[in-house]
């Protein structure tokens, strides 16, 4: 059907794609094709997978991956309903920069947070100092270097991120379905059991499904605070596949695939819920 | 002479014929419009012209020049858009230069022809004003100054005034008229909206699923339309079946043919000479729109609509019964 | 009504307070002289910032970051923007899989991607940190893409490219006259947003390159046993990029929403 062939099209496309194919799906088949691969052999073989589902470490380092990604994004995203919420309730300049403070706090994470946690609550902390002083107990006990302590780090970065993707979701309930509600006679209560919750329930699933993909994959923040001592997902295939003697990076990309599809998942339920969203607002 | 040819053009997207086998033929110096409901081909007909869009079978000529497969820029043909896509970065001045620029002339060429062009289209004092400063008037004149100075073979109008309120559009449409009238210019002018045609056009191509349901000057086709399509978009004509026809007229009309159409105004209420036809009818809804009364009336079970000047003396209200009179060369019979 | 009000207040400033104590704390901690027993610093200092700022080490790894960061951010730039747009105006039919390459990089977090990348480079000869930048351009993809497509579309390309092409202009004269003028805005607030994210970067860094390449990321994180004080100095600077980079952006797209809400006098 063309007759013409697009330079232009060609020229700016073909460095783009080069670079996509070399550094995206190059590396992303020789995951697959390695995962499939025996360590030191060239045959397909499943062995990795078979590991990986029996071994109890590495079953461990998913469960709690899975754990802790759940937890943290279930606390983060109902703390982040109601703060969303009572940001909509703020003249539209404090909006603003209340959600600029938001988009900042949630680029703090990684190595910079990890350390901010250990100021504060590690073994001397200035928290942990504090409350001891004041004789406090409510941090007896508590061990920053625990699972309990990464969990309190992890719903730090979700919020942030779940004030930023809730915030616009509220913003689309419209003020004159309330004031038609109203008109029709409905209570507030009415209002927000018929149609407020109903119309905020897919983005606040599809936001759920994010911050799950989001914990998932988060590396830095547990491995700052405990190096490789701490057995999750993302840390375990760091360490299969850096150089030290112990590297299997075969079995470490099962574990990335594996990873990967997880977060798939989690995504494309995000896709579909949000899809449910735009459909109503159509 | 033929300026703009079109022959036995053909575009498909997909499976939608868009245009179907269409050929129409433009003289130098006209203003035509494509007219007819979204959807018809029209728009795609002018970006095929401009090369926008390239067709699947079928040729364009301009000025004797076969242009099917050539390059837009190559094609000496000049579009103003319905959205004006001024470049927003550019003032009025530097926008209405750009295609001057692009020609290579001198600079004191281009200081010359820009300046005359914002005199033409009356934007003088805006000359450094982004697009985003003017109003949307404005705008469209900026955009008409750009594509004319760079003194296209056929100037081409995609829905220009749509999107402007109705006064300025009034404005803008006489404005235009002038213009091409005084550069002489072979202007093609898609609109759907069918008194902007009539107001301005020499010709009008009426489209509908991508052919030419009509063309003609605007006289012709307002009251000579040849089809039911043509009757219903271009008035508010009673399209009538003969059975319908005889409720209203009585059984003797006389008339031949299965399908007609009337237009409300051409129903009078004094008698003028004696070939014509009599009607008695109840009024069921009397609406005033501005100058013009229109009246809904039924006989037997046939509803019709009438229109007259609107006269303040006149007072009819719903549940009269009035008699009204019809030329038989009123009643058009449509295919 | 107003009670109401008033609710809404103390949920935001309780959850404000929540994310700033961790911030505010580093932020003291990096100002005083010792505090490892008492409730409050017992004295407070510029040094650490200083010691930092006059340890070449700390001053090399940031030049590293930059050059790499910065580096990535150029060639990006030059090869997305012109590549979206060719894509985005003259081949739409292939908008959708460009959509949907964009989307991978979500699921494939640093650690995966590093997987596949250390099993094809590793023993080839390219050098890690080409490789690193090269996976940092597949990082950024998505913010760029967004932002660019965004940009076109508030400029509706399509059409000021064709009124380009009608009034004579090539397509890379309308590309470079018209349409990068326009979108430009959009193009410094994603590249923005990509800086702060490749500037916050370290399971690529930390595993393709690690010590050979000391970015500020890993620099910081070898840091933290040694001194607290002085790790705390680079996490407040760092922040303190951070807010400056999110202001720019800020001011930038509001003064572009500006322009576009800006009323139209009246003819």
């Amino acid at each position: 059907m063309k007759k013409k062939t697009n330079g232009f099209l060609w020229l700016s496309a073909t460095p783009f794609f080069v670079l996509i194919i070399g550094f995206l799906f190059l590396p992303f088949i020789a995951m697959i094709t390695s995962s499939f691969r025996k360590t030191g052999e060239t045959s397909f073989s499943i062995a990795n997978y078979t590991e990986v589902f029996s071994n109890k470490f590495y079953l461990q380092a998913i469960g709690n991956s899975l754990l802790i990604s759940f937890l943290a994004s279930l606390i983060g995203i109902l703390v982040a309903v109601f703060v969303a919420y009572s940001i909509t309730k703020f003249s539209s300049k404090g909006q603003e920069r209340l959600l600029l403070l938001a988009n900042m706090t949630s680029n703090f994470a990684g190595v910079p947070l990890a350390f901010a946690y250990i100021v504060l609550l590690g073994t001397s902390g200035l928290f942990t100092i504090l409350f001891n002083e004041l004789n406090i107990g409510i941090f007896q006990g508590f061990n920053l270097y625990s699972w309990f302590g990464l969990v309190i780090i992890y719903i730090y970065f979700q919020i942030p991120l779940a004030i930023m993707l809730l915030y616009p979701i509220y913003l689309g309930i419209e003020k004159k379905w309330k004031e038609a509600a109203t008109l029709l006679g409905a209570s507030p209560m009415q209002f927000w059991m018929k149609i407020g919750i109903p119309f905020i329930m897919p983005g606040i699933a599809g936001t759920f499904s994010i911050l799950f993909a989001n914990a998932m994959g988060a590396y830095a923040t547990a491995y700052a605070l405990v190096g490789s001592n701490f057995n999750l997902l993302p840390i375990r295939i760091g360490a299969l596949i850096s150089g030290d003697i112990f590297a299997q990076p075969e079995l470490g990309s099962a574990l990335a695939v594996f990873l990967g599809v997880s977060m798939t998942v989690a995504l494309l339920i995000n896709e579909w819920l949000m899809r449910l969203v735009r459909r109503d607002l159509a | 002479m033929s300026f703009l040819t079109i022959d036995n053009l053909s575009l498909s997207f997909g499976d939608v014929k868009v245009l179907n086998e269409l050929s129409l033929s433009i003289k130098k110096g006209e203003l035509v419009t494509l007219l007819g409901p979204s959807g018809c081909g029209k728009s795609t007909l002018l970006r095929s012209i401009a090369g926008l869009v390239e067709a699947d079978n079928g040729t364009i000529v301009i000025d004797e020049k076969e242009v099917t497969h050539i390059n837009p820029k190559d094609r000496e043909v000049g579009m103003v858009f319905q959205s004006y896509a001024l470049f927003p970065n550019m003032t009025v001045e530097e926008n209405i230069s750009f295609g001057l620029k692009m020609k290579k002339m001198s600079n004191s060429e281009i200081q010359q022809k820009v300046q005359s062009m914002i005199q033409l289209v009356g934007l003088n004092g805006k000359e450094r004003s982004y697009p985003r400063e003017l109003s949307g008037g404005q705008q469209q004149r900026a955009a008409l100054g750009r594509a004319l100075v760079v003194e296209p073979k056929v100037l081409l109008l995609d829905e220009p005034l749509s999107a402007l309120d109705a006064q300025i559009r009034a404005r803008l449409q006489t404005q235009i008229r002038e213009i091409q009238q005084k550069l002489g210019i072979t202007m093609v002018f898609v609109t759907h909206d069918q008194e902007e045609a009539m107001a301005i056009s020499d010709r009008i191509f009426l489209m509908n699923n991508g052919e030419i349901a009509q063309s003609g000057s605007p006289v012709e086709i307002y009251t000579r339309p040849n089809s039911e399509f043509v009757a219903r978009f271009m008035g508010h004509y009673n399209v009538l079946n003969t059975e319908e026809l005889q409720q209203i007229l009585g059984l003797d009309h006389g008339l031949e043919g299965d399908l007609f159409g009337i237009r409300p105004e051409a129903f009078s209420e004094v008698s003028t000479h004696d070939d014509e036809l009599k009607v008695t009818g109840e009024v069921q809804q009397v609406s005033l729109l501005g100058n013009i009364v229109r009246y809904q009336l039924k006989t037997g079970t046939q509803y019709f609509f009438a229109e007259h000047l609107h006269r303040s003396h006149e007072y009819t209200k719903s549940g009269d019964i009035k008699t009204l009179y019809l030329s038989k060369k009123d009643v058009i019979p449509l295919t | 009504m107003r009670e109401n009000k008033r609710v809404h207040q103390i949920i935001v400033t309780i959850t404000l307070l929540y994310l700033f104590i961790p911030l505010a704390a580093t932020f003291l901690y990096s100002l005083s002289t010792t505090w490892n027993k008492t409730i409050l610093p017992e004295g407070l200092t510029l040094k650490w910032f200083s010691e930092l700022f006059q340890d070449p080490r700390f001053i090399d790894a940031l030049m590293r970051t930059i050059q790499l960061t910065v580096g990535t951010m150029v060639v990006s730039i030059l090869i997305m923007v012109p590549a979206i747009f060719a894509i985005t105006v003259y081949a739409p039919r292939f908008e959708k899989w460009l959509q949907t390459i964009v989307l991978f990089p979500y699921a494939m977090p640093g650690v995966v991607a590093a997987v596949g990348l250390l099993s094809i480079y590793s023993k080839s000869g390219l050098s890690m940190v080409l490789v690193l930048g090269g996976s940092y351009f597949v990082l950024i993809l998505p913010f760029m893409y967004q932002g660019v497509r965004n940009s076109l579309r508030t400029v509706n390309a399509k059409t000021l490219v064709e009124a380009a092409e009608l009034l004579g202009a090539s397509r890379s004269t309308a590309f470079w006259k018209v349409i990068v003028p326009n979108i430009t805005p959009g193009i410094i607030v994603s590249s923005l947003l990509s800086f702060s994210v490749l500037f916050g970067e370290f399971v690529l860094a930390n595993i393709l390159v690690g010590g050979n390449f000391e970015t500020i990321q890993i620099y910081l994180y070898r840091r933290l046993r040694e001194s607290g004080h002085l790790s705390s100095a680079i996490v407040v600077s760092y922040f303190l990029l951070l807010l400056v980079l999110s202001w720019i952006m800020v001011s930038l797209s509001r003064r572009g929403t500006l322009k576009l809400k800006k009323k139209e006098p009246t003819v």
